[in-house]
């Protein structure tokens, strides 16, 4: 029953963002793939400019890859994960449905608020928001204070300065190594004649 | 050619064949039988689940205000009833089925919701309509008795518009690990079932062989190409127990 509750589920997010349902409807039919390596799914656009799940058979018109650590750069709105995302098939439709799904809402206040009531939706919402505020801020002190722990104190991992370091001396070292193949291959040459 | 044609005389009703004249008249015989038992059988049957199933293909039909629904073997209604909501005072429903006692089922639950849906007895496979009309044409557990599936689906094809969809929801190939448990379901418990809460075990029975009769669902996807839909597609529900089939008419 999986199915019916995803397709349920973004037809909900669509009718709450109903700006979204005139941006989609010129894709009506098309069908695109978002596949996260551990999470693979396909959406399609129907013809009154909502969302479902595709069907079984299908191939997608477009396809959207990501690692699932892109995912996470996403959900910590890191803009430059975006950059990252790699398109293959109908490139305009897959950005443009990127675009649309990052932009929808999820009004969970509305819908609060047709069980509990206005007010408790509201002060809700407000205790949910102030909850994962501090989570949030608890979470960055607390890998803030572990990545400096285990940088200074107990080294398990690098700073950021030497990886860059370490990687300036792989490349360097490279491009020596490849100069001494060449003046090799070229000293080898002459000795033959 | 397909088997329907290989086969012009006789037909399958269940497990038996019988002629092609007779089926229609057998298949109207069950559905007399348990036309006022049939939703609550439905929901006994399926644990309320085909509720869930219409639900689904309701949303994924992308039926908005204004367009005009065909259902085929509409019966008690449930579909239109759910359309209705869709297309709005501009748009249009229409009922209909070939059993006058399922739906005059229909039309009274359209009546008591205060609905306007026509309903309209025919036979699927010579649809009183023109072509070019329906924006959507919808047939639910309906296609499995019908003779000639493949008549039944180029008739739906014809009174599509250009862009239109075809949406069959009907039972199909259940996964294979689960097939023994389904079929002992099937076959020992849903007639003891129909027993006891319609007083018809035959009706059952025949519901139980009918679905292991009817096309998977990739021959059914090969019959709604080959009735000149484009872009078929299906979902698998329940394990497959259900499958919904969606074409276009391009």
């Amino acid at each position: 029953m999986l199915k019916p509750l995803i397709t349920h589920f973004l037809q909900h997010l669509t009718t709450q963002n109903s700006w979204a349902k005139a941006h989609l409807t010129p894709f009506a039919g098309r069908t695109i793939a978002f596949d996260f390596a551990i999470i693979k799914t396909n959406l399609i656009v129907l013809e009154d400019g909502s969302l479902a799940l595709g069907g079984e058979t299908m191939p997608p018109d477009a396809t959207v890859y990501a690692t699932p650590s892109l995912m996470l750069r996403m959900l910590a709105k890191d803009d430059a994960a975006k950059m990252q995302f790699k398109i293959t098939g109908d490139t305009h439709l897959a950005t443009e449905i990127a675009k649309i799904l990052q932009n929808i809402r999820w009004d969970i206040a509305d819908d609060l608020s047709k069980v509990v009531g206005d007010i408790p939706a509201t002060k809700l919402m407000e205790l949910g928001q102030k909850t994962a505020d501090q989570i949030k801020e608890t979470s960055t002190n607390l890998a803030g204070m572990l990545s400096e722990y285990w940088q200074e104190e107990q080294p398990m991992i690098a700073k950021k300065r030497l990886v860059e370091q370490f990687n300036t001396d792989v490349d360097v070292l490279r491009n020596d190594v490849a100069r001494l193949e060449k003046r090799l291959a070229k000293l080898t040459k002459e000795m033959m004649f | 050619m397909t088997t329907e044609q290989n086969t012009e005389q006789n037909t399958h009703f269940g497990f038996k064949t019988v002629a092609e004249h007779e089926k229609a008249k057998k298949v109207a015989e069950v559905f007399h039988s348990v036309a006022t038992k049939y939703d609550l059988m439905n929901d006994v049957m399926s644990a309320g689940m085909h509720r869930g199933w219409k639900r689904f293909t309701v949303e994924v039909s992308g039926v908005k205000a204004g367009d005009k629904v065909l259902d085929i073997a509409g019966g008690s209604g449930d579909l239109s009833k759910l359309f209705a909501g869709k297309v709005g005072s501009q748009g249009q429903v229409i009922l209909t089925d070939i059993n006058a006692s399922m739906l005059s089922v229909g039309r009274d639950r359209m009546i008591d919701a205060g609905l306007n849906v026509p309903t309209l007895q025919c036979d699927a496979e010579k649809l009183p309509f023109p072509d070019n009309h329906f924006d959507c044409v919808i047939v639910a557990f309906g296609l499995r008795n019908m003779t000639h599936k493949d008549r039944a689906l180029a008739e739906m094809q014809r009174v599509l518009k250009v862009g239109g969809r075809l949406l069959v929801l009907e039972f199909s190939k259940i996964w294979q690990p689960l097939s023994k448990i389904y079929d002992a379901y099937s076959f020992k418990l849903l007639p003891i079932m129909g027993k006891i809460l319609a007083k018809d075990s035959e009706s059952y029975q025949y519901l139980a062989e009918s679905i292991r009769m009817h096309p998977d669902q990739e021959t059914l996807k090969q019959m709604m190409i080959e009735a000149g839909l484009g872009k078929v597609d299906y979902y698998n529900l329940s394990a497959g127990a259900v499958a919904l089939h969606k074409g276009y008419k391009l």
